[in-house]
């Protein structure tokens, strides 16, 4: 590898319509050095052709955990997010419990849920409509409509989605707020959920944390308690956090784009592929959960060589962004095809919640545009404030009349 | 066409189904299932785009015949 100066990562966003600059020109190499929020050096993969490769390759291990590993790179140097000592995120453990968990988010079991998220979606319209103009987008339909879904689809009582919310937000935070506050919601959210679990091992429901609960009671080698556990927390935040990051800035840039949103209420049609173009472009986030550790020597497109016990980035933006994949890569095509963007990784841990956020995605773009047809932003959209420091970084606050 | 898909290797991303419906579907536990080896013509585009996105590279065109 190269003695480059590490730059800083994540790349800052300004300005916040547009695809961060910093994007640009840094495939010319295969990896570039980078510095995480912690001060440690990484590794950053940025060609789409070995950014997918490697999200497929055994020889990188996502253990990150720095009891197994010392010398790992950290992505904050307090938050210990995806390095649970007592989790084994790599096969054959990880593939045991991931097939425990995707059996609910099959196309099937999506399909019999869209209905759901489109009542849900109605609702949170309905209150918008009868409430004060101008509303907070991400406060009014954003957040509320995948907490919804979620905590209905694992079952957490209705009442406490916003001690969750609050426990979470905590939880995701990298820099963002104090780490005797991270600590404390880290806590809580674990004995929260402790207590959770405990409540439907008594009384089961018909959701995806009872049937849990059900495979761990009857078999005790197919899932521990902690895992059991761990697992839930998993599903919870990466089923809410990263779709209501989403659903709030991907609506934000479209009502930016005012002719886009014409076209899309011109024809419905184009809803998927909106859709699709609006995660490739990846206005929510960063990178940084990838993080994952060398194993082995590992050869990459140009040539170069990523050395066992290094640590490694596998940039999805900059995949996303890469000219020998996407024709015209900075420019926003709500038709585009051929949309093999990285947003959601890929090899055995390609995201399983993709369909369920795809069909979220789908139901609330629909949903917003054609109910209130003249949905605009109420402040110019180079003003909307991006929520730094945490592990998604989309706006914090929309502001937006109809 | 000729197409192939395995079970093995399958992560559930459900692509496959949503691409291309009348060639693949899914077990109860989400694996694919191949309905169709030999897809009509116009399925191909649809194979293609499957093939194309799945994660762990669980489906493969045999043969273009």
């Amino acid at each position: 590898m190269s003695t480059q100066t590490p730059v800083r990562y994540p790349f800052p966003w300004s300005p916040p319509m547009e695809i961060p600059e910093a994007l640009r020109g840094i495939r010319e190499k295969s990896a570039i050095q980078v510095t995480l929020p912690s001060g440690d050096t990484a590794t950053m993969v940025t060609r789409y052709v070995d950014v997918r490769a490697l999200f497929a390759d055994h020889r990188l291990s996502r253990n990150i955990s720095r009891r197994m590993r010392p010398d790992v790179a950290r992505i904050s140097a307090d938050n210990e997010l995806f390095a649970d000592p007592n989790i084994n995120p790599d096969p054959p453990d990880h593939i045991r419990v991931r097939g425990l968990v995707t059996r609910a988010f099959t196309a099937r079991r999506i399909e019999a849920l869209r209905p759901v998220a489109q009542q849900i979606c109605d609702e949170q319209i309905d209150a918008m409509i009868a409430g004060p103009q101008p509303a907070d987008l991400n406060e009014a339909f954003a957040y509320p409509v995948p907490i919804r879904v979620i905590c209905g689809l694992l079952g957490v009582r209705p009442e406490d989605r916003d001690t969750f919310r609050h426990l979470v937000d905590g939880f995701l935070s990298v820099t963002k707020v104090p780490v005797e506050e991270m600590q404390k919601c880290r806590e809580g959210l674990w004995t929260y959920l402790g207590d959770m679990i405990e409540a439907k091992r008594a009384n089961p429901g018909d959701d995806l944390v009872s049937g849990l609960i059900k495979v761990r009671d009857d078999d005790n080698n197919r899932l521990s308690e902690h895992e059991l556990r761990y697992w839930t927390q998993g599903l919870l935040i990466a089923g809410y956090v990263t779709t209501a990051s989403q659903i709030g800035a991907s609506t934000a840039v479209l009502l930016h784009h005012r002719e886009l949103v014409k076209e899309i209420q011109a024809d419905w049609s184009l809803v998927p592929t909106a859709v699709e173009e609006l995660l490739r472009t990846q206005i929510m986030g960063s990178s940084v959960g990838t993080l994952r550790y060398a194993v082995d020597d590992i050869p990459l497109s140009d040539g170069s060589v990523i050395k066992k016990g290094t640590s490694v980035l596998l940039s999805e933006e900059s995949a996303n962004t890469d000219e020998e994949m996407f024709p015209a890569p900075f420019k926003l095509d709500i038709r585009r095809e051929n949309n093999h963007h990285m947003t959601f990784g890929a090899g055995l841990h390609y995201c399983a919640g993709a369909a369920l956020a795809r069909m979220e995605l789908q139901v609330a773009t629909r949903a917003l545009l054609e109910r209130l047809p003249d949905l605009r932003l109420a402040v110019p959209g180079e003003q909307l404030p991006r929520g730094l420091g945490g592990f998604t970084e989309g706006f914090t606050e929309i502001p937006v009349e109809w | 066409m000729l197409v192939k898909a395995n079970a093995e290797t399958c992560t559930v991303s459900s692509l496959c189904v949503y691409k291309a419906p009348q060639v693949f579907d899914q077990d109860d536990e989400g694996h694919v299932v191949l309905l169709n080896p030999e897809p009509s013509e116009d399925q191909h585009a649809g194979v293609r785009d499957a093939v194309r996105s799945c994660p762990t590279r669980s489906l493969s065109i045999e043969s273009e015949d």
